[in-house]
């Protein structure tokens, strides 16, 4: 690097740093506002000028959050149903991977993995209405199970998962396991989970991601309050004629506020796994 | 389970079926076959059923009646269709050059080498991307109030700085003009720091002798930059473009839960008319068929981008 730089490079950086910390001020800006709008009265909310800085924090909302609605139920709706379909479609996705990775010369191994990537390209919009009558049909409408079992295996799953072991999971490793008797199973549960928890980690968070801010399919197969989910809950909170904007705020930080704190503790993992749903072309 | 190893070396030639092979690698099946098993129930069958559905009358409750090509027929007189692909074309062409461009800005900056304080940039930027759009799309509603909301009040306030503009307060979600922006201004903000880490990623994997011969060869930061960076990155632009305008056919949430395509229908876009269409009319027969007719005419064109992109970072 040049130690003397000219004046004019560092003005430069100067005003790109000045317009960077302006925009991420203006993207954080509805942060900011969701999180003190929620200590706020229904007037304050709505005062012009508007109250930058809250004059003083008021819990009110957050009980009435507590009391009023049954946000704790929906929480607990919303942690069963991401951890299902998290937890499920890793270890399905992982259990594929591992097979297309490390048995190629199992008969019809490159067919079927076409199969699967091919499967990507049908979009969502036109199986709905079927998926929505399978679930009618065998019963699973208003039950979690509707909101875990129909995405668990992505075709992206098995693909990224696959290429991960491919590439981080030495033959030599199995096959010494194979001779000290260790089952295909045993093989896949105590040699490649653990090799493979970052790409684990990506895709995890990808599904939570996903499964957490669900909101359409959860508005059409959940029908009693004691099945929503929080998306579902913040929804239906503005009412047609009058919303308690304060109320529906510090709901809106309890739905928030587990993912940005898993995001800032695991922001390096959160990249990859949204890089990760990226790649699949 | 209790297979403890595979046998080796009795391999049986024969071009039939290899009952041997097939039972030697027995395990592979049992381990895929979550995935065919899922597939068949719930991307097959749905996949076969709704096409059969296209051709039929059905609420979803009542008697499956065949309609034959009524449902097609219907589709080309179907206004709010037309008019929902038109809403979906003008929020696309309104939100996708800015984020693109806002992006690329972003992952220039950020992929600098003298940029302190990195990780706090790309967090403010990215954290959109991560949070549920119901809660953000309710903000977003205060925000755009055009009452009270904030945007406004700032707009107003410009005018004591740039008086010659004469800002008045705008009807953002009330107004047939202003919904569609509204649409817009909030899928930038959610979606720019998505489209940044891509192109981060890109980037990313440019071998840095590349600049290093631009500089040698007496390049400045915008020639590099023109002719390194930007034919490079190409492909990943390309992608990006691809997903947004995959993502702005079928987006749902941000318009159900900002505008939910009003006023009127100035802002519902395909995702938020397929959705009505089934699941508030329970028109399933003619849903199915719109939905199918669409994904074809989809895949068709980005079949044509995927081939140009092939073909054009194949001449690179």
């Amino acid at each position: 690097m040049n130690k003397a730089q000219k004046p004019n490079v560092m003005a430069l950086r100067l005003a790109t740093y000045i317009m960077l910390t302006l925009l991420a001020v203006v993207f954080v800006f509805p942060f900011y506002w969701l999180f003190t709008a929620s200590f706020k009265t229904q007037a304050q909310i709505f005062v012009t000028p508007p109250h930058w800085i809250p004059s003083h924090l008021m819990w009110s909302n957050y009980t009435d959050l507590f009391q009023q609605t049954n946000i704790l139920r929906a929480f607990f709706n919303s942690v069963v149903t991401s951890a299902g379909s998290v937890l499920l479609s890793l270890f399905l996705c992982s259990l594929g991977g591992f097979a297309f990775a490390k048995y190629p010369l199992a008969p019809g191994n490159n067919r079927m993995f076409a199969f699967v990537l091919g499967t990507m390209l049908i979009p969502g919009a036109v199986t709905l209405i079927p998926t929505f009558e399978i679930l009618v049909h065998i019963h699973w409408i208003n039950t979690y199970w509707a909101l875990i079992v129909p995405g668990a295996v992505g075709a992206f799953g098995i693909f990224w998962m696959r290429q991960y072991m491919g590439a981080n999971l030495p033959d030599d490793l199995l096959a010494a396991a194979r001779i000290d008797g260790c089952s295909e199973f045993g093989i896949y549960w105590r040699i490649a989970v653990p090799i493979a928890q970052p790409a684990l980690a990506a895709l995890g968070i990808m599904n939570l991601i996903g499964s957490w801010n669900n909101l359409m399919w959860a508005f059409i197969v959940l029908r009693t309050p004691s099945m929503y989910t929080l998306p579902l809950v913040i929804y239906l909170m503005q009412g047609e004629m009058s919303t308690p904007w304060g109320m529906l705020m510090a709901g809106g930080v309890f739905t928030v506020l587990p993912l940005v704190i898993a995001f800032l503790l695991f922001q390096k993992q959160f990249v990859a796994g949204i890089t990760a749903g990226a790649v699949k072309q | 389970m209790n297979t403890s190893s595979i046998p080796g070396g009795n391999q049986a030639g024969g071009s039939r079926i290899n009952w041997q092979a097939l039972w030697k690698y027995r395990h592979f099946y049992l381990f895929v076959s979550p995935f065919f098993i899922l597939f068949a129930i719930f991307g097959l069958y749905p996949l076969l059923f709704s096409l059969f559905l296209s051709f039929t009358k059905w609420d979803g409750i009542t008697a499956i009646h065949w309609a034959g090509l009524y449902n097609f027929r219907l589709m080309l007189h179907d206004e709010l269709l037309w008019r929902s692909l038109w809403n979906t074309l003008v929020i696309g062409v309104l939100y996708i050059p800015p984020m693109l461009i806002l992006a690329f800005l972003f992952a220039q900056i950020l992929n600098s080498q003298w940029l302190k304080l990195k990780s706090l940039y790309r967090a403010a930027f990215f954290l959109p991307a991560v949070t549920p759009m119901v809660v953000i799309a309710v903000v977003f509603s205060l925000i755009f109030s055009s009452e009270r909301g904030v945007l406004n009040y700032v707009l107003l306030m410009l005018n004591h700085v740039l008086p010659f503009f004469h800002f008045k307060p705008i009807h953002w979600l009330d107004s047939e003009q202003w919904s569609k922006v509204s649409v817009a201004i909030l899928v930038v903000w959610r979606w720019t720091g998505y489209n940044m880490v891509l192109m981060l990623a890109g980037l990313q994997a440019i071998p840095i002798d590349y600049y290093e011969a631009a500089q040698l060869d007496g390049a400045n930061a915008w020639q590099s930059m023109r002719h390194v960076t930007w034919p490079l990155l190409q492909p990943v632009f390309r992608f990006c473009l691809l997903l947004s305008l995959l993502g702005t056919l079928y987006m749902f949430d941000e318009v159900f839960v900002l505008t939910n395509g009003g006023p009127g229908t100035s802002s519902t876009n395909f995702g938020l008319y397929l959705f009505n269409l089934s699941f508030t009319d329970f028109k399933f027969g003619y849903a199915s068929c719109v939905a199918y007719s669409v994904a074809i005419v989809v895949f068709g064109l980005s079949l044509g981008i995927n081939r140009l992109n092939r073909r054009n970072s194949e001449g690179a």
